[in-house]
């Protein structure tokens, strides 16, 4: 198994007539993600990758057999385009869209969780379980299947990850982003406890950076309810203060969400530390005896 | 985008929120014939404005004209004085907090009301756990009606109806306005009912394509105070560039967050300073990799620029085409490392190989070069 997605994930893509839906589309299919359907109002009819484009989700689910939706539409119309599908029952929805407007975003994650849809992102690049499926923007030449879990909130910083392991022949069992913030559907300790539940994932790598409390919140659920190595990277640690740098999530107020405040936190919980991304695979090897 | 006082003042002012009458006083305006008492408040966007001087109360027995002009040369947090609200004085008998905002972690938003105002609200909230109750929400329900009433409980308040009424408007600019803060603090609990002495209004700049007119109105209304020196205000772009001046010698431009801040981390490791760093953001095309590429080479303690490319959504070849720009337009002899790897990939090398410019894979690689190459060596 691998978690949120596999080779049974059908998907619908909201916003699939648009440059970016247009390209990721063809990428994800070229992978071997199920695509079945997308939505576009006022395209309905057309096709893109031979994939059927509706006016509305009611009809695209109606038509064919859809459990995961990703969401690639402009951030003024991305809210509408989500509650519909959240409306209309899709219980996985990966928000990849950036710059949504703050009031549309704690709408639509507040809809999920009165329908019980899992959101991941908004402005995430999404996630790979390496031969299987791709729901997100992830490289997929960077990705080889295997048994590391990785959940990262910076997208860029996944791909650096599963690219440094990849070369170093460590295969990822899912590699999860989760958006650099400042809001949140799934969170860090949501996708760890997944990847704990997860068979197939036999080490955990949480990737995380300045700003927030998520990771001091992912530390006390590993302290003590993960079993699974947990190697840690938590990125800014030269970062100037009360600066964002590029993340809304990344920045560091107060005391609050310092670099120190999370390494001491998941140090405490048991988890290694990785001084980079280098660091990572020495860890790994030597936990796996090679 | 953050409002000034007085901005902030008269959209209350629009939705019946009582405020002191009062006006604006520009850098070299003439005053005269004003009334004392009055209350001379610098209107700047930066906090802790009393703690600086930047409020004077005029009650008549001094020269006014002194005391307006020495706020106008003060400086609160390398922010200009450039503007004073006048206002007419009021008797308080007591002061509360009140605001409306987002609580980032659990994804609400949250009506924060504390029973002292006027004061630093974290510290307050600090040192008297209790005196400060932070009431969630529904987005879609709005506040309730017995949220309300536990507030207005709580904080003791008579006029129970006008208080509820105040609460209920502040939630409705939040709404209507799309800000991610609307905050009285304080609002004063006076002898002729409730008045918000204070404004803090901060809107949201994603949303501003729903309110064009107004961004427009307020962007125009900051322009006659805004100082062109701040170096904390920059003017409005189509792109969604991180650019963050620090004081070393290599310029760093990532495509990524994430990766960017790691990029950051290696360098230090290296012993290497960083003259400034830019993230793309979410918008990437040839033109913002060129700009990007302009504005760290702005610098003239420049020794190198580390450019790391992994590319979701950005396309490598557009990122190339970017880079082939600028060498050409500048004719730089700043020696560029990049790393190039992602979405498009191989026709972004293609482009790159074409015009002779190196391209590495590995990111310790790069940054190491550029940190050596920075320092002379």
């Amino acid at each position: 198994m691998s978690i949120l997605i596999d080779k049974d994930t059908k998907v619908l893509v909201l916003g699939i007539t648009g440059k970016s839906g247009r390209l990721q589309t063809e990428i994800m299919k070229r992978y071997g993600t199920n695509i079945v359907a997308g939505v576009t109002p006022g395209k309905e009819g057309k096709e893109v990758e031979g994939v059927p484009v509706y006016d509305f989700v009611k009809k695209a689910v109606n038509n064919h057999d859809i459990n995961a939706a990703i969401s690639f539409v402009p951030p003024a119309y991305c809210k509408d385009s989500c509650l519909e599908a959240i409306e209309n029952n899709i219980k996985f929805l990966v928000i990849s869209t950036e710059e949504i407007p703050e009031h549309d975003v704690v709408e639509i994650l507040q809809f999920a969780v009165n329908k019980g849809t899992r959101i991941l992102g908004p402005g995430t690049a999404g996630l790979i379980s390496p031969g299987k499926c791709k729901l997100g923007v992830h490289p997929p030449q960077l990705y080889v299947k295997g048994h590391i879990g990785v959940v990262s909130k910076s997208g860029a910083l996944s791909y650096e990850i599963g690219k440094t392991l990849t070369e170093s022949q460590i295969g990822q069992s899912t590699v999860v982003a989760i958006g650099g913030g400042p809001f949140w559907g799934l969170t860090q300790l949501n996708i760890i406890k997944l990847f704990q539940d997860d068979d197939e994932t036999k080490i955990i790598v949480l990737l995380g950076e300045i700003g927030g409390t998520m990771e001091e919140d992912a530390a006390k659920f590993i302290k003590e309810k993960v079993n699974k190595p947990v190697i840690a990277l938590i990125v800014g640690k030269s970062a100037p203060r009360g600066k964002s740098l590029g993340h809304a999530g990344a920045i560091i107020e107060g005391n609050l969400g310092t670099a120190k405040s999370k390494i001491n936190a998941l140090r405490e919980a048991g988890a290694y530390i990785a001084k980079n991304h280098m660091d990572i695979v020495e860890q790994i090897r030597k936990i796996e005896g090679k | 985008m953050k409002l000034y006082e007085f901005q902030g003042k008269e959209i209350f002012k629009k939705y019946g929120i009582p405020v002191q009458s009062g006006f604006l006083i520009h850098k070299n305006d003439e005053v005269k014939n004003l009334t004392p008492p009055l209350v001379l408040k610098s209107q700047v966007l930066a906090g802790g404005r009393g703690k600086a001087g930047g409020i004077k109360i005029w009650d008549g027995n001094t020269d006014v004209s002194k005391t307006i002009n020495d706020l106008f040369t003060l400086s609160i947090q390398g922010e200009k004085v450039k503007a004073i609200l006048a206002l007419e004085k009021v008797d308080i008998l007591r002061e509360i907090y009140l605001s409306i905002t987002f609580n980032k972690g659990k994804s609400t938003p949250v009506l924060i009301v504390g029973t002292a105002g006027g004061i630093d609200i974290e510290k307050s909230a600090k040192l008297n756990k209790e005196k400060i109750y932070f009431i969630e929400f529904d987005p879609f329900l709005g506040i309730l009606e017995y949220q309300i009433r536990f507030v207005a409980k709580k904080l003791d308040i008579d006029n129970y109806l006008e208080f509820k009424n105040i609460i209920r408007t502040v939630y409705k600019i939040f709404k209507e306005y799309d800000a991610t803060l609307v905050e009285i603090n304080p609002l004063a609990i006076t002898p002729h009912g409730l008045v918000a002495i204070d404004s803090k209004v901060n809107l949201d700049d994603q949303a501003s394509f729903r309110h064009q007119a107004l961004f427009q109105k307020l962007e125009e209304e900051k322009k006659l105070i805004k100082d062109k020196e701040d170096s904390n205000t920059s003017e409005p772009t189509d792109d969604t560039i991180t650019f963050v001046p620090l004081s070393g010698n290599i310029g760093v431009i990532s495509d990524g967050a994430g990766t960017g801040l790691l990029t950051l981390d290696l360098i230090s490791d290296f012993n290497g300073r960083v003259a400034s760093f830019c993230e793309l953001g979410g918008i990437t095309n040839s033109e913002v990799m060129l700009k990007a590429l302009k504005l760290v080479n702005g610098y003239s303690s420049l020794k190198s620029i580390l450019v790391v490319l992994i590319g979701g959504f950005n396309r490598m070849d557009d990122m190339a085409e970017g880079i082939i720009k600028f060498k050409k337009e500048l004719k730089n002899d700043i020696p560029i490392f990049i790393r190039m790897c992602g979405t498009k990939e191989e026709i972004g090398k293609q482009l790159m190989r074409f015009e002779h410019i190196p391209v590495y894979n590995n990111l310790y690689e790069a940054a190491e070069k550029a940190v050596k190459e920075a320092r002379g060596n």
